[in-house]
């Protein structure tokens, strides 16, 4: 007669064979980890094991402790090639200069402003022996940066050695919002060596007016 | 397996040739492509001087006109309004005009009265290192101060080319 599968059919058992099946389990519990060693395989034999999978908050805080410094070491990196760039482009940039305009015949014209209260100023245009060199535009900006202590390197070039003229004039707003055009002019001996001539702005309180002047730095 | 018609083969080809020939009329080549726009400071009608490289990190066009050219104007106001639009955006346009004719290109400008700075270049200095041939001329700068595209172009029809051009260079 077929019995439901969920059904188990029980013989009882002689007291004599249970305790023998007991006798000889506990017997093979005892010796199966000294077989268990004896049976390992050796690892030349067996196939690489695949180590087992960290829990998931685990395996994330090993990754970001190991990508972390990583991370850092690429970081110090490209600020390394910046500076190297950098580096490069000042050296290449001073190169240049050495070459286009020779320490002996180089002269450099700069312009400075101070306080600006009676000019806002426009455009400087230079000559230098009748010849005009420059022509700059200042944009408001500009002429702000100037007004807060920049200097602008307006020209450089070559001259030789000799009397030159530097003349510049200077187009802007005067006081009264007035066009306010003027012009300054230097007499100066070029020798062996650079040369540089700072144009300068200030206000003449005193007269209410601003003051153009052209300095030679000896 | 049917074979494809000589008929249709050759409309294909037409229709390719032409919509070439259309793209390379649209996007003209030009030798600042791809390279540094050059740098300049011009005056405005408006009075401020205005030098491009203060622009950088804006989508910069440059329209180059003369008060003598009747396309010109079109292509200004066309201008005018997508500056309008895009202005939030960095999206700067400059009208450079290069008439010899100082007191025509201020009229012109006046009469125009675009938003955006008019500026004068008489001396062409500006013109020649864009090498312009033609008016108008639309020169677009990304970002970064590169020349992306110029256009020759003036047709009307052309609008909403420059205009979905202008578009993909603000989004980059």
């Amino acid at each position: 007669m077929a019995r439901p599968d969920n059904q188990t059919h029980r013989r009882p058992c002689h007291p004599v064979a249970a305790w023998l099946a007991s006798w000889v389990a506990s017997w093979l519990l005892m010796l199966a980890p000294s077989f268990a060693q004896e049976a390992a395989p050796a690892p030349a034999t067996t196939p690489p094991t695949v180590p087992a999978e960290p829990p998931a908050g685990q395996a994330e805080s090993a990754e970001s402790a190991e990508s972390a410094p990583d991370t850092k070491a690429l970081d110090e990196e490209v600020q390394l090639l910046k500076k190297d760039a950098v580096d490069l482009n000042r050296e290449l940039f001073m190169l240049e200069e050495e070459l286009l305009f020779p320490a002996n015949t180089q002269v450099a014209v700069f312009l400075s402003m101070d306080v600006g209260e009676f000019f806002g100023l426009d455009s400087v245009q230079l000559k230098i022996d009748g010849r005009e060199v420059g022509n700059y535009l200042y944009t408001q900006r500009e002429a702000e940066a100037l007004l807060k202590g920049g200097v602008h390197r307006i020209y450089l070039g070559n001259l030789k050695v000799g009397e030159h003229e530097l003349v510049a004039i200077f187009t802007g707003k005067g006081p009264n919002e007035r066009e306010y055009r003027r012009g300054a002019s230097l007499r100066f001996s070029k020798a062996v060596g650079a040369k540089y001539l700072e144009l300068r702005i200030t206000d003449r309180q005193r007269r209410g007016q601003p003051e153009f002047e052209i300095k030679d730095w000896e | 397996m049917s074979r494809p018609q000589p008929l249709a083969l050759m409309l294909f080809v037409m229709i390719g040739t032409l919509a070439a020939a259309s793209a390379a009329h649209a996007a003209d080549r030009h030798a600042l492509i791809g390279r540094q726009a050059p740098d300049f400071a011009l005056r405005s009608a408006a009075g401020p001087n205005l030098r491009l490289s203060e622009h950088r990190g804006d989508v910069v066009v440059l329209s180059f006109w003369s008060s003598r050219c009747n396309t010109c104007r079109a292509q200004l106001a066309e201008l005018d309004r997508l500056y309008a639009t895009y202005r939030p955006a960095g999206f700067v346009v400059f009208g450079i005009n290069v008439d010899d004719e100082p007191r025509a290109a201020v009229e012109f400008a006046r009469a125009q009265a675009a938003s955006f700075p008019m500026l004068f270049d008489p001396s062409k200095s500006t013109a020649r290192s864009y090498d312009i041939d033609n008016l108008p001329m639309l020169v677009a700068i990304d970002r970064f101060g590169i020349v992306r595209w110029v256009r020759r172009d003036d047709r009307r029809s052309g609008v909403a080319e420059y205009t979905a051009a202008l578009r993909r260079l603000i989004d980059e």
